[in-house]
């Protein structure tokens, strides 16, 4: 689920040139479709009256309700800027499986119903290279394209996250095509030092190189968004909000330096560099001769410890090379592969849908094992130099901003108090740093979960005081509408819907009666009093 | 306006959003809800003043836009800036006629109840009888040879017959029953419900009733003279006399209960009698609306239009913002306007010179934000767009041109996109509006229920189906991956206990009948442990208004017909003793009230849960309940339970936990688990931990021309749905199994017991381990003899069962009859081979006239006159059983 929080003077998200006076109407207009009906996007806030009404037993008294306005105004002085919340939702991962076919599609018609009577905007659909482009070139969208209908139907809009990496979870490879090539060719996977592959997506070494039947993979991204652009295009703009690009490992821009994406609970490893494959290697020996120390070119760090290993040699917190002028040198080269990789990628998405109405999204991973460290080992291995003394997240929100695209950023559900403490991790000060960064550089930063869960966090994310402009709940599914769940996500909706609510909205007594009706913004009020 | 939009949020989102599924959709319009009462109540004036049909007003989308921009402006059409159709739904009532025919039948043996109805449409009979000497208002299953042909059985106690036409010409519906005077049978019952609508048509709220008993004299003599067609003013009354039971104390009634039971040797008259019945129909309509700049001024001028017949006004204002707060604008405004309250215009539209349209222009600033409106009709009713106002944005059109409005099949997607907006938006003025108004809070209370449960149900739908796709295959993995391992380890888990149970139910339908069953059954202990028997279910403990327990009132009082509280704690000892796990029958669907509420109806209970009408589903025709629309299907005999109250659920796992504690019940067997959600009853069964429980979740199987389908998958899917729902802690009894094990036996048709995969064609075969097998119960066979299995082939059916997966249970009828050796035989072959509810089976044989089935390798089985033996492969196998049609083999 994702939740979208947009406050009005965000309003760089719509397209101001249409001319609208604030947001709602703005929304309208993006969708023709809606323009009879404001949209409204605090709508959500019935919610807060339901579960207090079940609460009472569902005997709605005034009594019931009276005793909630001082609440409501403590949080409504809080936080005003949360008057327009935008809620999404995660569809299952193999919604569309590999032969194309929409799978539990009742029980996701019956979920999204659910979802709009709750109040939610939209949801986000992963959309799979392996599922759509099985033979080079050609593209089969008739599951998605089933989907897209099932939103638009029931009044809801769609987050499209393309896809290029594979997901061992679900048994969705990457297409047979590029499989198959990979097989002969295994170079165009990121390796680490041990020679191992890492076959979920291709490596950012190869984006360049004809190594797909003679096209670029970089051609072969592009294609499939134009093709995708094409086929969809009665929805983008109005059904179809945004688009986010698949940048690496599990959407992310990272290295796959964990091959397994760090849980809450357990303790991480560092994980290693993944430097290894030819071209990687090509690419660093270039570097160093460029910079004049030919030596450095010849091989990555060779004394990094192991993937589950804890920080130590190379990362050592005091006298670790990280901090010497190789590791200086070997990391600015590893971080800044990663960069121009995400530029390269998301230059393509903006060229390609900056046009249409839809914002353009990449994912940025919260690396947060190990960043109570000076060295924060993890995040160096994933790709990013960010170190006590560095700030690494500037090159990549600059990036981001060069490319007018947002950022995706997970792990709003983990709070430093659930991390094991040897863990030395912290996933909130890691979060407010990137934020803060991505502020400054006038990119907007949007919130997933990791784990199911961690609701109040995510809540305290939204609220805070510098509250994430959408919020992306993982995921629609079996567990999500379960009774043990369920009930706590809609208590989350409502709760972040509070805020909006102002101390008219609440019931007086009749005397006052008359005064709030001018507030009421529904007519039908009016006729039934008079 | 008010009347129209609480009405369809209460019913429509049932209608319309609820996708259908067995389980969750229960088409809950009933003319007679309390809901409706109080929405009656509140806006009488609307509802009743209704119109009868005027034939139909069909949108004509197209040709009506082309007259609108015709009619609005001849110039050009460029300069319209905004031009929209809008949909509107009118509910009209159509006005038909119910008739009701007694008359004797050719051979003046028997008599014949003949049921029509005028209006078109699929017309369903929902029927019962009441016998003599039954007390209370409960209906029960007609004897069979009373069904008309294509009836369908609900549970126990009544019978589904559609309404047909007899030729194509006939204006009326109907259905014939056949009965013998004779029979003990006192009254015939039944509503009438529309398919389409899911309405129920009942007769002063109550169900129809025709005495066929104590007949009035004086209603008799007019009959011949009534055998008409034509609405007969008197009939009306006295037949309303006549059929009912005296509900208020009519003065004019003679007829009442006492009477009946007094003497009933009155001969039976015939009679025919029309009562008139009001069907609600959709009517559409359009309402366009296309606003132009106009030329000389520098405004805004919109026009409206509509084919709504009759005088039609539009109450109507401007809004400055988004917020769409009603405005009133500066004059001028058109002819016939008037100001109302100060917070609206009115306009009537005027009657174009075509006949069947009206409208009106309306000159606005150029500043207007947007134009909002609702009509009134001329009856008085209110029209809405999609539960809001009409809203036309003006905002900007003077800049913006060509937003015209789209083709037909654009707006049809607006209008069901819309349709949840409106929804949402119309909570969100409920609420919002709360402190404006006292009859609001209702409107919003109820709106708020019937979203909020809304929701649930819908997230409950998709939560049974992604849990189905996850859970069920597993466990087949589960049973191949089994084979290997000799013995599984034995693992208790919640609920489903270890796998290796075999079931006896431990009474039938006559048990209560000594008033000493427990102790009956307490001499017989260590007989029932001694034949192989691990679990025995009782019968339901708890005081019940009808004898056998199914109509529990005091669920604290276990003093019943089958003994008291004390013989049942005796029992269970005794049970224990010889180590048998005891299952409690426990009711939880329904409950009988103590007393009445204040409109007299049976809804306020009482002893130690003393629960009040809250505690009641709000959609039972029957019961003014106030509590939730029910989760499942309703028991119409008794209030049933509203299990989304919290006190309720409450008081339920306390009353569970109760009852294993003091009694020492080691598990549940769940009355008519249909009646409410699966999830509800993993919270009870979470609670109360039993260490075995099985759910009755009975319903139909599919037929086709009367015949049996050989793909029952939907039947057992609804049984593994609700497993899923209660997410695996109860079995459910595999009533697919029973079903299909009839028609395999009595037709001879054994290829029925594979299905396309080769696998049991029950729940057994999906998920055997929650599959608990049986052939017959207390409600199929017994002395009720519902669904009787075919008779004298019994022992095929046992064969069958406790060589198989799942969990069998034997009835104890069976057991106690002359098949108890072979029986018992079968039970200690199961028991010697450590036959599981997880065993492997490999179906070999499943022709005409033979199924032949390997279970784990152990066990070689057949059914069936046809001939089978087993291969003479490097195992030997070696008669273990047999008998008729039947043969059980085990490997030596």
């Amino acid at each position: 689920m994702e939740v979208w929080l947009m406050s009005s003077s965000q309003a760089e998200v719509c397209k101001t040139e249409l001319g609208c006076r604030d947001l709602r109407s703005c929304f309208g207009k993006t969708n023709d479709k809606n323009k009879l009906f404001s949209r409204k996007p605090d709508k959500v806030s019935f919610d807060t009256q339901f579960s207090r009404l079940r609460k009472a037993g569902l005997r709605f008294t005034v009594k019931a309700v009276h005793s909630e306005p001082i609440l409501e105004a403590k949080f409504s002085t809080s936080s005003k800027s949360l008057d327009k919340l935008r809620l999404f939702v995660g569809l299952p991962l193999d919604t569309v499986s590999d032969d194309n076919t929409v799978n539990h599609a009742r029980a996701i018609g019956a979920g999204l119903k659910a979802l709009k009577l709750l109040g939610v905007e939209g949801v986000e659909l992963p959309v799979w290279w392996g599922v759509v482009e099985n033979e080079m070139g050609k593209y089969d969208w008739l599951g998605y394209l089933a989907v897209a209908e099932m939103v638009q139907k029931a009044g809801l809009k769609l987050h499209v996250s393309l896809c290029f990496h594979a997901s061992v979870q679900q048994r969705i490879p990457l297409p047979k095509w590029v499989m198959k090539i990979g097989e002969s060719q295994s170079s165009i996977f990121f390796t680490d030092r041990s020679g191992q592959h890492y076959r979920e997506c291709l490596s950012l070494a190869v984006d360049d190189l004809s190594v797909l039947d003679g096209k670029t993979p970089l051609q072969v991204y592009r294609d499939f968004c134009e093709s995708f652009k094409s086929t969809f295009s009665p929805f983008i703009g109005s059904t179809i909000t945004a688009i986010s690009m698949g940048l690496g490992p599990d959407g992310e821009l990272r290295y796959p330096s964990h091959h397994k994406p760090a849980k809450s609970g357990t303790i991480t490893g560092v994980g290693e560099f993944q430097c290894y494959d030819t071209n990687m290697l090509n690419h660093l020996k270039q570097h160093a001769e460029a910079n004049g120390n030919p030596l450095w070119g010849l091989d990555g760090p060779h004394d990094s410890p192991t993937y589950d290993q804890a920080p130590n040699n190379f990362f050592n917190d005091h006298g670790g090379s990280w901090e010497s002028p190789y590791g200086d040198f070997f990391l600015s080269w590893y971080s800044s592969e990663l960069v121009s990789h995400g530029n390269r990628l998301l230059s393509i998405a903006s060229s390609i849908f900056g046009g249409s109405e839809v914002v353009v999204y990449g994912k940025v991973p919260l690396i947060h094992s190990w960043n109570k460290t000076r060295a924060h080992p993890s995040e160096l291995t994933a790709g990013f130099y960010n170190t006590a003394s560095r700030n690494g997240y500037e090159a990549v929100a600059e990036m981001f901003a060069r490319n007018s695209c947002k950022i995706i950023l997970p792990g709003m559900d983990l709070s430093d108090e659930h991390q094991p403490h040897d863990s030395l991790s912290s996933p909130e000060s890691l979060l407010a740093q990137i934020r803060t960064t991505c502020n400054e550089h006038g990119v907007e930063v949007a919130g997933q979960n990791l784990a199911s869960g961690g609701l109040e966090q995510i809540k305290k994310n939204m609220l805070g005081e510098n509250p994430v402009n959408l919020f992306t709940y993982h995921r629609m599914g079996a567990h999500f509408f379960s009774p043990e769940h369920f009930p706590s996500f809609t208590e989350f909706v409502r709760s972040l819907n509070q805020p909006e609510l102002h101390a008219d909205d609440f019931p007086s007594e009749e005397g006052e009666a008359t005064g709030s009706v001018q507030t009421s913004s529904d007519p039908n009020i009016h006729l039934q009093t008079a | 306006m008010a009347a129209v939009t609480v009405g369809s949020l209460l019913q429509n989102p049932t209608l319309l959003l609820r996708p259908k599924s067995k389980t969750l959709l229960k088409p809950s319009r009933s003319l007679d809800s309390s809901r409706n009462r109080k929405v009656l109540h509140s806006r009488s004036s609307c509802f009743c003043s209704f119109k009868p049909s005027r034939s139909s007003h069909v949108v004509r989308a197209n040709s009506s836009e082309t007259a609108l921009v015709d009619n609005f402006d001849t110039s050009s059409s460029d300069d319209v800036l905004y031009k929209e159709t809008f949909p509107v739904k009118r509910i009209e009532k159509v006005e038909g006629n119910i008739f009701i025919r007694l008359d004797q039948s050719k051979n003046q043996q028997d008599w014949q109840l003949t049921v029509g109805c005028s209006l078109p449409g699929k017309w369903i009979l929902h029927w019962g009888v009441s016998y003599l000497g039954d007390s209370g208002s409960e209906w029960d299953q007609p004897p069979k040879n009373m069904r008309p042909p294509g009836s369908v059985p609900i549970r126990d106690y009544a019978i589904d017959t559609p309404l047909e036409k007899r030729s194509k010409g006939e204006m009326f519906h109907e259905v014939k029953i056949d009965f013998n005077p004779n029979s003990e049978i006192a009254a015939i019952h039944f509503v009438l419900k529309d398919v389409e609508t899911g309405a129920w048509y009942q007769h002063r709220g109550r169900d129809f009733k025709v005495p066929l008993v104590d007949y009035l004299k004086d209603d008799g003599n007019t009959v011949g003279a009534k055998r008409e067609f034509g609405v007969w003013s008197g009939a009306l009354q006295q037949f309303s006399n006549a059929l009912h039971k005296a509900e208020a104390s009519p003065p004019d009634s003679p007829n009442n209960e006492s009477k009946d039971s007094k003497s009933n040797n009155r001969p039976l008259e015939g009679f025919y009698v029309e009562q008139s019945i009001v069907k609600e129909v959709s009517v559409d309509n359009f309402v366009s609306v296309a606003v132009r700049k106009s030329p000389e001024t520098a405004k805004l001028v919109l026009y409206l239009e509509t084919d709504i017949p009759g005088d039609v006004v539009v109450h109507w204002g401007i809004c400055r913002d988004d917020a769409k707060r009603w405005e009133i604008p500066a004059a001028p405004y058109p002819p016939e306007t008037t100001l109302f309250k100060n917070k609206a215009l009115r306009t009537l539209l005027q009657t174009k010179a075509t006949g069947n349209r009206s409208g009106a222009l309306f000159t606005l600033d150029e500043e207007v934000f947007g134009f909002l409106f609702v009509l009134k009709l001329d009856d008085n009713t209110w029209l809405n767009f999609k539960e809001d106002d009409f809203y036309v944005p003006l905002y900007g059109k003077s800049s913006v041109l060509g937003q015209h409005g789209q083709s037909d099949s654009t707006s049809e997607e607006i209008s069901s996109k819309s349709y949840t907006d409106g929804i949402i938006n119309e909570i969100r003025n409920l609420v919002t509006g709360l402190s404006t108004e006292k009859i609001q809070k209702t409107q919003t209370k109820e709106a708020q229920e019937s979203i909020l449960q809304e929701i649930e149900q819908l997230a409950a739908e998709a939560y049974s189906i992604f849990r189905s796709s996850i859970v069920t295959y597993p466990e087949e993995d589960v049973s191949e991956t089994d084979t290997d391992t000799i013995q599984p380890a034995v693992k208790i888990s919640t609920g489903t206990g270890t796998g290796f149970e075999i079931l006896l139910q431990g009474f039938n339908w006559e048990s209560h009948k000594s008033g000493r069953w427990y102790l009956e059954l307490k001499e017989r202990a260590s007989e029932i442990s001694s034949l192989g028997f691990t679990v025995i279910w009782l019968p339901p403990p708890t005081e019940s208004v009808s004898p056998e327990g199914y109509m529990p009132k005091d669920l604290y009082n276990l003093n019943s017909r089958y003994g008291t509280i004390d013989e049942l704690m005796e029992l269970v000892k005794s049970l224990h003793e010889v180590g048998l796990k005891v299952l409690g029958d426990v009711v939880l669907n329904h409950r009988c009230a103590h007393s009445k509420n204040q409109n007299g109806i049976w809804n306020i209970f009482g002893g130690r849960l003393n629960w009040d009408d809250r505690a009641v589903v709000g959609d039972d025709p029957h019961f003014q309940g106030r509590g939730n629309k029910s989760s499942g299907d309703n028991f119409h005999a008794a209030p049933n339970i509203d299990h989304s109250q919290e006190f309720v659920r409450k008081d339920l796992k306390e009353w569970l936990g109760w009852l294993r504690q003091e009694i020492g019940y080691d598990g549940w067997r769940l009355d008519f688990v249909r009646g409410f959600w699966g999830g509800y009853v993993k919270d009870y069964l979470d609670a109360s931990e039993p260490y075995f429980a099985v759910g009755e979740y009975w319903d139909s199987l599919s037929y086709t021309y009367g015949e049996m389908d050989h793909n029952q998958d939907a039947h057992r899917q609804r049984i593994i749905d609700w497993i899923n729902a209660t997410n695996g802690t109860a079995g459910a009894f595999d009533v697919t199994t029973k079903g299909i094990l009839h028609s395999a036996l009595e037709r001879c048709e054994y290829w029925r017991l594979s299905d396309q995969k080769g696998k049991p064609p029950g729940v057994v075969g999906w998920w055997p381990s929650r599959a608990v097998t049986f052939i017959e119960n207390h409600d199929t066979g017994s002395t009720q003899g519902h669904w009787k299995f075919p008779g004298g082939k019994e022992m095929q059916g046992y064969a069958y069962i406790l060589t198989h997966p799942g969990t069998p249970a034997v009835f104890y009828d069976h057991i106690f009859s002359h098949y108890r050796s072979e029986m018992a035989a079968l039970i200690s072959i199961r028991n010697r081979n450590q036959i599981h509810c997880r065993s492997k089976i490999k179906i070999v044989k499943a022709e005409r006239d033979v199924y032949a089935a390997i279970i784990d390798e152990k066990v070689t089985m057949k059914i069936g006159p046809g001939h089978y033996e087993p291969p003479s492969g490097p195992q030997r196998c070696s008669v273990a059983l047999e008998g008729k049609d039947y043969k059980v083999w085990e490997a030596s």
